[in-house]
């Protein structure tokens, strides 16, 4: 038995990895995944998000000696939690990770012909399905790599406990409370996890932490219903209009923010400078950058990775279907900000109310949508980023792009400031993926290199020169 | 020796009769006359031929029923009946189709399609618009010819099928056939009354055209956190455009689409022109529109701009992504004076010196996309000011006179095809919920009509008040 043990090696551990890709394995578990229809927003699909924890995770994780707890959500409404520990030595090092197993909607009949969100599909050389890179592949690449450094070496050489969550396409309800009130589950060293895009589809990334997200509602009701525009157009104010005044107030024509209490405090050097090494790459199909968009005097890596934006996700007013000749009662935007570490969010909502009443749009009401997600930020010089940077540039003998954040946002804030982790991701999709959208998909190449740095991270890990807890 | 009087009596004896006007216009209800629905094609036939051609017949009418030049579309009666023809020749004007029964929604009466009294409402889809309407020029023009054993004058009578569905064809069957409908004035009645307690005159009407305004920005949607700050936002742009076309209180700010300076005399015609809904009316925006103009005058002397719907991403389900487009269906409404042929280079003019080249100004969806011209006799044409002397003869006050209506119809048919002055003679009242369930008449309100509809046609053939063109 040691011997054979001794025969394994980081290399080794590498090519089985490679063989677990190359002979399709990985595909078909990826597949089985994206086949279970874990739309957390939509709640009728509540018994999908146990069996994907109950069905699907616990009996891979139980089998690797795993203990797997599904926990319920501490909000009656949001789906549950597989908790899932292996602890070898409580003198180990312990990483905690974690995935979602949640999707955001099918919209089956959006996406283009022959292809099904539920049937993982490959075409173009791309693998298509809903979930396939938000999170399934990523979550199922992290823990295929677990497996191989156990097959492998026997042992992990580490402690982990995995959390997996079925709710993050909702905002993760509950996931802040059931982390705060349970934070000796997740007592740990370091937490690596992955979800998000690359910078560029080639280079291998790390990031450190996410832009927040702040979603809110705005609502102008002036009556009860249409009238007829003929008789009254002149005389009954339109509430589409005086949205679109409202929103022409937030930015300027071409997205400069002018609300000055939403812009970012002005970037560090050492994040400029982490920055200005950073060129975003959406890859081939991803969209034409528009580049007088935005807060002007910025490199569009500064505007994604160093500034806050503010998007008009919908607007609808009358019935845009069936347009009828009436005045509509009604029009609802909604809004939401992306920002940087250093933005209070609870001052969101308190200024658009000051600024929207100051230019005379006291009748528009607000409401934040759900719970705000904080912005969060590692400086990228911490040991345990340098200790994931130095082992994936010895895997992939690439130059790894350090991201002081994502562009996105993950509750990167419940592992960063509830469980006070050092957080280290590592994504495994691109930004041209269609998360979110239709044709959502992840791009095979990724996934084999993901897997080969996951297995390289990992045997790391539990080779005995890592950092010391601070 | 029969009078003015004895004629309106007699109008007024048959209205009171139940097997008079309410029997009438009941059998006429019952005919589903939704010209928005192409299967109801027969019953736009049926209603001309069996309800309304042997009734002019009867009073010595030649009928002529026109097919439609637009395939698919509702036809054309014109009645004609000429005692002399030296005198001058008045032409009347119905529509006998309604909107849609909608009869699921009903509420009141017994649905859409049995005329039904509650009180002083008549239920019934159509009643208000137009049924009850021409109903009342027919008895009127009956009574008349009774009363007096001639008219007096010559008489002719279009009813048309299609005006819910844009009177699609009128104009082009009326210039292919413009002798037999061509006429000295016009009198008709549609629409409601400005104001429920007073009957007014209504000379012309706004003027409507549709379009949209959109953005196609790129295919799909994208992630606004990785994009977010490098993808123009169409719905953000959007905005930003409408707020230059109006601003925020909906002054019209697109050079070009002013009516110009309001005349005297339809400034005049409006003073003492106020505006009363009934209960069931919205509240009016007092800072809304043009500034320094009057209710009245925003809505019967000026245009309007309307966003009528919005829409970007998916408000349903709005998710968290950059929309790949924006698309606004908007409308102007307006009046005689405005530079209507060049409406949409006009805007495409103001949007490219606002930075805006990248909205386009489209087609609007097929359903909504009726475009009426802006007509208006002058208030100081003779015709309108015989009309305003005739309503005083039977009510002892001088009518109000409204420019034009808020709404739009086909008035071009008359001002531009036949060249001849028209005047309106509303009969309902604006809460009537034309176009929508529960439309009804007042009964009240529908017997006053009798009374002055009557009185006009009457003085129209009578030696001292006849008006002479």
């Amino acid at each position: 038995m040691a011997s054979m043990m001794s025969a394994a090696s980081r290399d080794t551990a590498i090519s089985a990895i490679e063989e677990y890709f190359d002979n399709g394995s990985f595909k078909d578990v990826l597949a089985r995944r994206v086949a279970i229809k874990t739309e957390s927003p939509e709640p009728d699909k509540r018994p999908e998000l146990y069996l994907y924890l109950e069905e699907e995770l616990t009996p891979y994780l139980g089998d690797m000696g795993f203990e797997c707890v599904v926990h319920e959500n501490p909000r009656a409404d949001a789906g549950p939690f597989l908790v899932a520990t292996r602890t070898e030595d409580p003198s180990l090092p312990t990483v905690m990770t974690y995935g979602h197993g949640d999707v955001v909607r099918g919209y089956d009949d959006q996406w283009q012909e022959g292809l099904n969100p539920w049937i993982m599909t490959e075409e173009n050389g791309r693998w298509y399905g809903r979930g396939t890179a938000d999170n399934k592949a990523q979550h199922t690449i992290n823990l295929a790599a677990i497996k191989t450094v156990l097959d492998q070496r026997g042992h992990l050489g580490f402690n982990v406990v995995a959390l997996i969550e079925t709710g993050e396409e909702c905002g993760s309800p509950g996931l802040k409370e059931f982390c705060a009130q349970n934070k000796d589950l997740f007592k740990a060293d370091v937490f690596i996890a992955s979800d998000g895009p690359r910078l560029r589809p080639e280079q291998p990334t790390i990031f450190m932490g996410s832009r927040g997200v702040f979603n809110f509602t705005m609502t102008l009701e002036l009556r009860d219903g249409g009238h007829h525009s003929g008789n009254w157009g002149g005389l009954l104010a339109n509430p589409g209009i005086i949205m679109a005044h409202a929103l022409a107030t937030i930015t300027d024509a071409r997205g400069k923010l002018l609300i000055e209490e939403w812009r970012p405090q002005p970037m560090t050097n050492s994040v400029r400078l982490a920055i200005s090494k950073l060129k975003i790459d959406g890859g081939e199909n991803s969209p034409d950058i528009d580049e007088d968009w935005g807060e002007p005097g910025l490199t569009p890596e500064e505007k994604v990775f160093g500034s806050n934006t503010f998007e008009v996700r919908s607007f609808v007013t009358g019935n845009p279907r069936n347009p009828v000749n009436a005045i509509p009662p009604k029009a609802i935007a909604h809004g939401h900000i992306r920002y940087v570490a250093g933005t209070d969010p609870m001052t969101f909502l308190p200024t658009l109310r000051k600024h929207l009443d100051a230019q005379g749009f006291d009748q528009i009401e607000l409401e934040a949508e759900r719970d705000y997600m904080n912005a969060t930020r590692l400086d990228p010089d911490h040991p345990w980023a340098q200790f994931a940077i130095q082992s994936i540039e010895n895997t992939t003998k690439e130059e790894v792009a350090v991201l002081p954040n994502l562009g996105g946002t993950l509750p990167n804030d419940v592992f960063a400031e509830v469980l006070e982790l050092p957080t280290i991701w590592v994504p495994h999709s691109y930004a041209g993926c269609s998360q979110h959208a239709p044709n959502e998909h992840v791009l095979p190449e990724i996934c084999r290199q993901g897997l080969q740095m996951m297995t390289g991270l990992w045997w790391d890990l539990g080779s005995g020169d890592t950092p010391k807890a601070s | 020796m029969t009078s003015r009087a004895d004629a309106i009596a007699n109008a007024l004896a048959w209205f009171d009769d139940d097997t008079g006007y309410f029997e009438t216009l009941k059998q006429r209800v019952a005919v589903q006359t939704e010209s928005q629905e192409p299967s109801q094609l027969p019953e736009l036939y049926r209603y001309l031929e069996e309800f309304i051609r042997p009734d002019f017949e009867s009073m010595g009418y030649d009928v002529t029923v026109y097919d439609n030049p637009f395939e698919g579309q509702g036809p054309v009666l014109l009645a004609t009946r000429i005692e002399d023809p030296a005198l001058p020749t008045i032409l009347g004007y119905g529509h006998g189709d309604g909107v849609r029964g909608q009869a699921d929604t009903w509420t009141k009466g017994e649905g859409p399609w049995v005329l039904s009294r509650d009180g002083d409402k008549v239920y019934g889809r159509a009643t208000a618009d137009n049924k009850a309407q021409h109903t009342t020029h027919m008895a009127a023009i009956k009574s008349v010819l009774e009363t007096r054993g001639k008219l007096g004058f010559n008489s002719k009578f279009m009813i048309e099928t299609g005006e819910e569905n844009g009177s699609k064809g009128l104009k082009e069957l009326v210039a292919a056939n413009k002798d037999a409908f061509m006429a000295d004035a016009y009198f008709a009645s549609d629409g409601p009354r400005v104001n429920i307690a007073k009957p007014n005159l209504t000379l012309g009407n706004r003027g409507c055209v549709n379009f949209d305004l959109e953005i196609v920005a790129r295919d799909g949607g994208h992630h606004s956190g990785n994009w977010g700050g490098l993808l123009a936002n169409p719905g953000i742009i959007l905005a930003h455009a409408i707020a230059t076309i109006v601003d925020a209180n909906g002054k019209i700010q697109v050079d070009g689409w002013s009516p110009g300076p309001m005349s005297n005399s339809v400034r005049e015609a409006l003073n003492g022109g106020s505006r009363d809904g009934g209960a069931d009316a919205p509240t009016i925006d007092e800072n809304w529109g043009e500034p320094g103009l009057t209710s009245a005058e925003k809505v019967y002397a000026w245009n309007s701009f309307e966003v009528l719907s919005f829409v970007t991403g998916n408000p349903s389900n709005p998710v968290n992504a950059i929309p790949p487009r924006a698309r606004a269906n908007c409308q102007l409404r307006f009046v005689v004076g405005t530079d209507f042929e060049n409406i949409r280079s006009n805007l495409r003019k103001h949007l490219d010196a606002n930075g805006f080249d990248t909205v386009n100004i489209v087609d609007p969806p097929p359903g909504n996309d009726a475009v009426f011209l802006a007509a208006r006799t002058p208030p100081e044409h003779p015709w309108a000011e015989w009309m305003r002397a005739s309503v005083a003869r039977t009510t002892g006050e001088i009518p109000v006179m409204i420019p034009n209506s808020g709404g739009s119809i086909c008035n071009d048919v008359f001002q531009d095809v036949l060249g001849i002055p028209f005047v309106w003679m509303p009969l309902s009242y604006t809460g009537c919920s034309q176009h929508a369930p529960n439309e009804h008449i007042l009964w009240s309100l529908t017997r006053e009509g009798m009374e002055l509809v009557t009185g006009v046609y009457w003085d129209l053939g009578e030696e001292g008040t006849a008006w002479r063109p």
